[in-house]
């Protein structure tokens, strides 16, 4: 609760705006709670997606929007996460919540291991690096007898869990992703981020240590991506390559995270109830939902670059949950001498 | 070693084809900065319209090829002028990410009329030997996709370097400003050099599709093809491309004779990636 009262105390449009604010968050935490008691199976698992899918549009934006690390690789941690899973439980009998805390431990130490070579790539080196290093994976598991070639595995620890133990779960990944994210960006290391993505030349002469911020971000993103793929393939209870490493799940994040509004805190959270409902509306006709949504994204990008949160906050000065400490605070790191 | 050598005839013929993939694109990225996402996709697009045209309608593959060319040019100008030119001042991600955004919609579009089935244009040369001999032998269409590549290649050097647009495009990649003093149409020139990007791409979906199976989502993996042949060659350098794509060609075919046959696309990422870390400005890059 620190955090928030310190958004009551220092916001700029005063004491009542808090308030208001602080009711809606704490409503929508506890519809999110109660959920299973008073709304059906089908909606509970549809805000379980929506849950995991903002989990993986807010490590995309934590990136992209504030780190200027434009991946087109998450896919690697997702499939990482749930490939995890799949082995820990079914080759060696573990218990699956270890399986997928191992998942983001592997995640992020595999995000280390290529931070070298893919740290020396820069902007679209970067994205297209990301991507290369996913789909040779791809090609590596398919080839690779330890994980079953291409014939993948059913992940069969999850057909005895139910609904809400995995809504529960989604609950603690995307709600945990979102206040994550939410603390590095109030952080030190979180303005330092900002002013990288802003101006890397400036934000380093004036002391920030870019490889080393940079790295950081990009091993949590690693992390909470590879738990997320865990709890995502558990529900999904059957892996394989292709579809594992696809680069389906960026897609994803990138379509959540445009649409939203890159670089802003809510926009994941508007961005995957977009996607998911969409998604789940139009089930039958899983090919019209994509080229929707890109066609939306693409408008978006030409009319409304800062997607639809990012158009309001612009608009009305409204935001729920803010990176910023303060407006006073912000004139003092661009003017030193104001304050 | 008779094996190792057929092995290097055909990443070298190969490597032509894959620098017709990347032509396209490095010529985008040399005169406007922009690694277009797409580009695999509409390289895909072109197959499939070749492959519907040649199959369905003429019967002849050089009219489909001409259809296909002039549409995919028309393509090709408006998705310029309309979408990636208006955020291409906005910094680097936005028109990345335009091109992002259109490379989900048209594989989707594929999925949706095609569906996810490989599909192939039939041609008797795809069984065929263009040369035999005891050591090695020379597959016809691996011969006609080197040689048409070399021909596009040497064209679009002509076209650049000997004709008015091609000093304009030079121009224009040169310094915007100055050019657009001179009274170069700065806009104009991104779109026609992406008509042009769309000629190349079309050709090369054309071999593709003669050559190999293809499905909605095969442009994935072509535009890495042509994303390695660009870095491999150097951003924007015509030679540079197609020794880019004989070096990825070869390293493929290198990869898959000494780590099998199932690393072969593998081994060419690595390679890839390999360069990316080392010499991310290209082997073969022009000093600034």
């Amino acid at each position: 609760m620190k955090g928030m009262e310190r958004v009551a105390i220092t916001t700029a449009l005063g004491g009542r705006a808090a308030l208001i604010r602080r009711i809606i968050l704490a409503t929508i935490m506890v519809l999110l709670i109660t959920l299973p008691l008073w709304a059906s199976e089908g909606v509970v698992m549809i805000v379980f997606l929506i849950m995991l899918y903002m989990a993986v549009g807010q490590m995309w934006n934590l990136l992209a929007g504030y780190a200027g690390l434009v991946s087109l690789g998450q896919q690697i941690f997702i499939g990482l996460g749930g490939y995890s899973l799949a082995i820990i439980t079914e080759v060696y009998h573990l218990n699956f919540l270890l399986a997928i805390l191992i998942g983001g431990v592997i995640s992020g130490v595999f995000a280390l291991v290529i931070s070298q070579p893919i740290f020396k790539m820069k902007g679209i080196y970067f994205a297209i690096g990301t991507w290369v290093i996913a789909e040779a994976l791809t090609l590596y598991f398919l080839n690779w007898s330890f994980v079953g070639y291409g014939v993948g595995f059913n992940i069969r620890t999850s057909y005895d869990l139910s609904t809400n133990y995995l809504y529960f779960l989604s609950l603690i990944v995307g709600l945990g992703s979102a206040v994550l994210v939410y603390i590095i960006m109030r952080t030190k290391g979180g303005l330092a981020l900002m002013a990288m993505r802003d101006n890397e030349l400036a934000a380093e002469v004036m002391g920030v240590e870019l490889y080393k911020t940079k790295l950081a971000i990009f091993l949590v993103s690693a992390f909470v991506s590879g738990v997320t793929g865990g709890v995502l393939y558990l529900n999904i209870s059957f892996i394989q390559p292709t579809a594992a490493f696809s680069i389906d799940w960026t897609v994803a994040a990138v379509v959540i995270v445009i649409i939203g509004g890159i670089g802003t805190m809510e926009g994941p959270i508007v961005g995957a109830v977009i996607y998911v409902v969409l998604k789940q509306y139009l089930y039958n006709f899983p090919g019209i939902s994509m080229i929707i949504l890109g066609v939306i994204a693409i408008a978006i990008i030409l009319v409304a670059p800062k997607g639809i949160m990012g158009t309001l906050q612009a608009k009305f000065g409204w935001e729920i949950i803010s990176a910023r400490r303060s407006t006073k605070n912000i004139k003092q790191m661009v003017h030193p001498d104001c304050g | 070693m008779e094996v190792l050598l057929q092995l290097v005839i055909n990443g070298i013929l190969l490597g032509g084809l894959y620098a017709m993939i990347g032509l396209g694109m490095s010529l985008i990225f040399g005169i406007m900065g922009l690694i277009n996402l797409a580009h695999g996709d509409l390289m895909i697009i072109s197959t499939y319209m070749s492959m519907v045209l040649a199959l369905h309608f003429s019967g002849n593959v050089f009219i489909a090829l001409l259809i296909t060319v002039l549409v995919m040019m028309v393509v090709g100008f408006f998705c310029q002028s309309v979408l990636i030119n208006r955020v291409l001042d906005k910094g680097a991600e936005p028109p990345l990410l335009i091109t992002f955004g259109l490379s989900i919609i048209l594989q989707n579009v594929l999925l949706l009329i095609f569906g996810a089935d490989a599909k192939s244009i039939p041609t008797k040369l795809a069984a065929q030997n263009a040369i035999t001999t005891p050591w090695f032998s020379i597959s016809a269409i691996y011969l006609i996709n080197f040689v048409i590549s070399i021909l596009v290649i040497l064209s679009l050097h002509f076209i650049i370097m000997k004709t008015y647009f091609g000093r304009a495009i030079r121009a224009t990649s040169g310094d915007v400003v100055a050019s657009e003093l001179v009274g170069v149409n700065t806009k104009r020139v991104y779109a026609v050099t992406m008509a042009l990007a769309m000629v190349t791409a079309s050709i090369a979906g054309l071999l593709i599709g003669m050559t190999f199976t293809y499905t909605p989502t095969t442009g994935t993996q072509y535009l890495i093809f042509a994303f390695g042949v660009v870095v491999i060659g150097g951003m924007g350098s015509l030679v540079g491309t197609l020794l880019g794509g004989i070096i990825l060609g070869l390293a493929q075919m290198l990869g898959s004779y000494f780590f099998g046959m199932a690393y072969q696309l593998f081994f060419g990422y690595v390679v890839l990636l390999v360069i990316l870390t080392f010499r991310p400005e290209g082997l073969f890059a022009r000093t600034k």
